[in-house]
């Protein structure tokens, strides 16, 4: 079994490191998505090796949707049609080389001086209850606050990124067209009184 | 016991497969007044017809993802499926957190079916993968918060729990908000009927619009048994599963898992579809509301009676 397992760690990581290297040597932003899905991937099923079933199975999904979310807005946002047309995935080289060599020693030194563990887990030990007892006690204020934190962030970047709305600017007050010349916008009508000033012709 | 169990995975996904083209013609040439003795050959002539017919290509396709997307949805019919109990104790992968497993599979789908329109590099394809992808997600939603309402009583995310769980009642009885639901996202993952946004006629085929061939045919085929997986796990999380009297085990889960089969089937033809943007609203202001209602019923239950 131990045979079999190393033979997976070492295919796992070598998948996990290549793809993570190819998401910034591609041309395409739908490809870097989904090349980062795969690197991720890799490490998810690396936790189910390291007896952790729920949080490989919970990297792979989450990692599904996020990066299927990410590439769709990616390219909604970079006016870049489809996500076809080749683009540099890379900028700000010098910066990137030195942090990227920066993590990467310090990272390898965390891992080389730090006195890791090494007993097993018992196959029999509820290691999925015992997860949903840590996350839904001592340690739920963190994750709570953690996981609204983020999605405050989220909902504030699309907010401050998509200004120009289909029919004009978002905080001017959009108006759709009128089905006749000079008419009445047609669709729905904006509330009045609720954000921005209204024109008046 | 566990290589019996693969065997029967991939048997029960190419069988499923064929009962489910058998039926999708039959309901139609019954309403059409053909004959439906032939209803049974037809899909292997389709198949045939297909296989015989060369793979085209487009103009610069990411060819990789192009002729995986197939493969990888075929995988995930049959990776989803192997932590249901095919009977007592016998299940291909017996994992804690199955439930977790079969919820990677379906975001993985929504992945698998973009790719597949966007690396044709074609435009209808390419609408077909962005609108499954804007509907897909939130239906995938819903099916998380009812399976995990499916789990609060066996107080276990392994399927073999959850089935084991329904020996004194049905989930579908204890929390009938489940299986509808839960079915709605089985018509999403096979791109059927109502939530068929990716391959539908509006867009001549889309993501398949370009796809020809063994490609085509290998695509087809990979959403029947992905339809056939997602009524085998609704009859093991809501039907009981292999639980029933008399009969062994085993056949009462391809019996309910049948009629699971046809009753997608149909609500696939019976159901109109609505306008992309009309069915986003419809989803996340009544059925994501509903699957929250489901969650919340079901806490209540357990907490006043369990």
């Amino acid at each position: 079994m131990g045979l079999i397992d190393d033979a997976a760690f070492l295919l796992l990581s070598t998948v996990a490191i290549l793809s993570g290297w190819r998401v910034f040597a591609t041309d395409s932003m739908v490809r870097a998505s989904f090349l980062l899905m795969m690197s991720f991937i890799a490490v998810g099923l690396i936790m189910l090796l390291l007896a952790a079933p729920y949080i490989g199975l919970a990297t792979v999904f989450m990692m599904a949707v996020e990066m299927m979310v990410m590439a769709l807005f990616m390219v909604m946002f970079m006016m870049n049609p489809a996500g076809l047309n080749p683009m540099m995935m890379v900028h700000q080289h010098q910066l990137a080389i030195g942090a990227g060599v920066f993590a990467f020693v310090g990272l390898t030194a965390a891992v080389l001086f730090t006195d890791l563990p090494d007993d097993r887990v018992d196959p029999g030990a509820p290691v999925v209850h015992d997860l949903g007892v840590e996350l839904l006690g001592n340690s739920m204020l963190i994750f709570e606050t953690a996981g609204v934190t983020l999605l405050a962030t989220m909902v504030g970047a699309v907010v401050l990124s998509s200004r120009s709305g289909r029919f004009g600017a978002a905080d001017e007050g959009s108006r759709p067209p009128g089905l006749e010349v000079g008419g009445e916008p047609a669709g729905r009508q904006p509330v009045q009184g609720g954000g921005g000033h209204h024109h008046h012709h | 016991m566990q290589a019996v169990a693969i065997l029967s995975v991939l048997l029960l996904l190419l069988f499923g497969a064929w009962l489910a083209a058998i039926l999708d013609r039959a309901g139609n040439a019954l309403v059409a007044g053909d004959r439906v003795r032939t209803a049974a050959v037809r899909p292997l002539h389709d198949l045939a017809a297909h296989l015989s017919r060369q793979t085209t290509t487009t103009e610069a396709p990411d060819r990789l993802n192009w002729r995986l997307a197939p493969v990888a949805y075929l995988a995930l019919a049959a990776l989803g499926l192997s932590v249901v109990p095919l009977a007592p104790g016998v299940v291909a992968a017996d994992f804690d957190a199955g439930i977790v497993l079969w919820g990677a599979c379906e975001a993985l789908t929504v992945v698998v079916v973009f790719l597949h329109g966007w690396s044709a590099n074609s435009e209808f394809p390419l609408i077909g993968g962005y609108r499954y992808v804007a509907i897909g997600l939130p239906v995938m939603l819903i099916s998380m918060f009812v399976l995990i309402a499916a789990a609060l009583p066996a107080e276990s995310l392994s399927v073999a729990a959850i089935v084991e769980s329904q020996r004194e009642i049905w989930n579908v009885v204890r929390q009938p908000i489940g299986l509808p639901l839960f079915l709605l996202l089985g018509l999403s993952l096979t791109l059927r009927g109502p939530f068929d946004y990716a391959d539908s006629d509006d867009l001549i085929g889309g993501t398949r619009a370009e796809a020809s061939g063994a490609q085509l045919a290998a695509w087809q085929f990979a959403r029947l048994a992905m339809l056939a997986s997602v009524s085998v796990m609704a009859s093991a999380v809501f039907l009981g599963g292999y639980l029933g009297p008399v009969l062994p085990g085993a056949l009462w889960l391809i019996l309910k898992s049948g009629v699971v089969l046809a009753v997608l089937i149909a609500a696939g033809h019976l159901l109109a579809r609505m306008p992309p943007s009309r069915m986003m609203t419809f989803i996340w202001t009544v059925l994501l509301p509903l699957s929250f209602l489901d969650l919340v019923l079901v806490g209540a239950e357990l907490l006043i009676w369990g």
